[in-house]
């Protein structure tokens, strides 16, 4: 299902995990190999949720219970000298009708950093690289650093992920480092894989049509640090335009101009995380068809977690999305369609429990009470007269990482 | 929360009072430096910071999450509770940025592990320190 990063060798029915739980007992025996070789790391992960919904579809057939959301990844980095590291991970991914498995190179890169001292670095990356974007993009697919079972989907849509995963290209990273202060500065530039997950998203499922970046994904971040994390502020934006192409309209152009503003405060025990985004979304061309489609998406969420005992950790998170933010609840976007009105925003409420019984382990169950249905995917909810407005969403995750 | 982070700092330091074993920062000999800041030594244990000042690569060691003298070290020292010291790695190890440290079983492995290994850094309780390693002060 997606064209990227896709090796042919898995083209139908040779699963991805598969060649990864081979690379990672590779892996596990390698421990040796790193004791030998300490510039040689492997590292992995494996995860497996089971998803329930009373109604409507998500990471699979959810409504009668889903083990359909599995991840497994496994990388390997060397560090040739203190200014040259060389990483790649290798990633199956299988979510509902979203993503089948297929294994992707998640990245590959090499890092130079040609000014380090103290208090400042500055180097560059080359190849496919995850954008820094949000506090949390970069390891979305791992559950040991996301900050819960699914992505708060507000920021992080799981039905657009490409759009804002990786880039193939180059990145210039800046760092200073004060007594309390920390600034540091990536900039990106280079192509974004586009997958159908994306067609299916920005342009009626119903026009079929086929996207193409034009030029390049440019954008960046800029994050602060106070008191080593204590509190943590981040400034992201990613722009790109694709180029579409339909059987029924003459052809145009969407462009995308993704903003996100991050703010994290870690305190003992206790970490309060809020994440804002704004989305305007762009239609060119098409005979002047698609203008009225013009809109900004945005959507925040507001988290706390709270380190109950050494194992034990609470969660409680509010998310919103809107697919017009000046008419946030969708009723004139019905008006104008003829779709429901709950397509067009989601209010969720997540209650959540982690336990971390070893450094390896986690076993996460969460409890969503949903209103709305803009997240959900097109591919795995064919139709939008057929979703239920109020739903609610159980899930248990269980995951290693070594 | 500023009541609740006191607080368990206060009853961290009251430990330590009845245990009586504080956490030191320790390295190979051959580092030259004799103190470090406080954010040098966070970047050095984020594993951001990846050489010494004259070029020679860093190797940082250490124990065990679960490890009373970790958990110390990370709260007292980085100012951080273990798990999100073990977070902040898993960022960077599974986006390519960074590696992890190299992990040691027992204090024992730590002094052996960081006396032999040039540029190596480390923790160990005050008793535990000999003449093949240099404490660092950190300022």
């Amino acid at each position: 299902m997606s064209k990227y990063g896709r090796l042919p060798l898995n083209n139908t029915h040779h699963p991805g995990w598969l060649i990864i739980v081979w690379l990672m007992s590779a892996g596990v025996c390698a421990g040796d190999l790193e004791l030998t070789n300490p510039r040689l790391q492997i590292h992995g992960f494996i995860t497996q949720a089971y998803v329930k919904t009373t109604d409507n579809q998500f990471f699979g057939d959810s409504e009668d219970g889903s083990f359909d959301f599995r991840e497994l990844g496994v990388n390997a980095s060397y560090r040739f000298s203190p200014k040259l590291l060389a990483s790649a991970q290798l990633l199956s991914r299988d979510a509902g009708e979203m993503y089948d498995g297929a294994l992707t190179v998640d990245y590959a890169q090499i890092d130079y950093q040609f000014q380090m001292s103290e208090q400042n670095r500055t180097g560059l990356i080359a190849g496919r690289y995850k954008n820094p974007f949000g506090l949390y993009n970069e390891t979305r697919d791992v559950a040991a650093t996301r900050p819960g079972i699914f992505m708060p989907q507000a920021i992080y849509w799981d039905r657009v992920r490409n759009m804002v995963l990786s880039n193939d290209g180059l990145q210039l990273y800046t760092e200073r480092t004060g007594d309390m202060h920390r600034f540091n500065l990536q900039l990106i530039l280079g192509k974004t894989p586009i997958d159908e997950n994306v067609e299916k998203t920005y342009i009626d499922p119903m026009l079929n049509a086929s996207l193409e970046q034009d030029g390049f994904t440019y954008g960046g971040r800029l994050l602060y640090e106070w008191d080593g994390g204590r509190i943590r502020l981040a400034l992201s934006n990613a722009i790109l335009k694709l180029d579409a192409k339909t059987q029924l309209l003459p052809p145009g152009r969407v462009d995308l101009d993704y903003w996100v503003l991050s703010a994290q405060y870690n305190d003992g025990p206790w970490r309060l995380t809020a994440e804002y985004m704004e989305e305007p979304l762009d239609y060119r061309g098409f005979g002047g068809l698609l203008d009225a489609a013009d809109t900004t998406v945005n959507g925040y969420y507001l988290q706390g977690d709270y380190r109950l005992r050494e194992d034990w950790e609470i969660m409680l998170r509010y998310e919103e999305s809107h697919y017009d933010k000046d008419h946030p609840d969708g009723t004139e976007n019905s008006r104008m369609t003829g779709l429901p009105s709950r397509f067009f925003y989601s209010k969720l409420w997540t209650l959540g429990l982690l336990w971390e019984p070893t450094e390896q382990l986690m076993v996460r169950t969460e409890f969503s009470r949903i209103n709305g249905t803009i997240f959900l995917s097109n591919l795995e909810n064919p139709q939008p007269n057929a979703t239920a407005k109020d739903w609610n969403l159980f899930s248990l995750l269980v995951s290693y990482s070594f | 929360m500023k009541a609740v982070y006191q607080l368990t700092v206060a009853a961290l330091l009251l430990c330590l009072a009845v245990n009586g074993h504080a956490v030191e920062l320790i390295a190979n000999p051959n580092v030259p430096q004799e103190s470090l800041s406080r954010s040098m030594v966070r970047s050095i244990f984020s594993m951001r910071m990846t050489s010494w000042p004259n070029g020679v690569p860093i190797r940082v060691f250490v124990l065990g999450d679960k490890e009373d003298l970790h958990s110390r070290f990370s709260k007292l020292i980085l100012g951080v509770f273990p798990h999100q010291l073990r977070r902040a790695w898993n960022r960077q190890i599974f986006s390519g940025i960074g590696q992890a440290p190299e992990r040691v079983e027992s204090e024992r492995e730590m002094l052996d592990r960081v006396s032999h290994t040039p540029g190596a850094i480390g923790y160990l309780s005050e008793e535990m320190i000999n003449e093949q390693v240099r404490k660092i002060a950190v300022e």
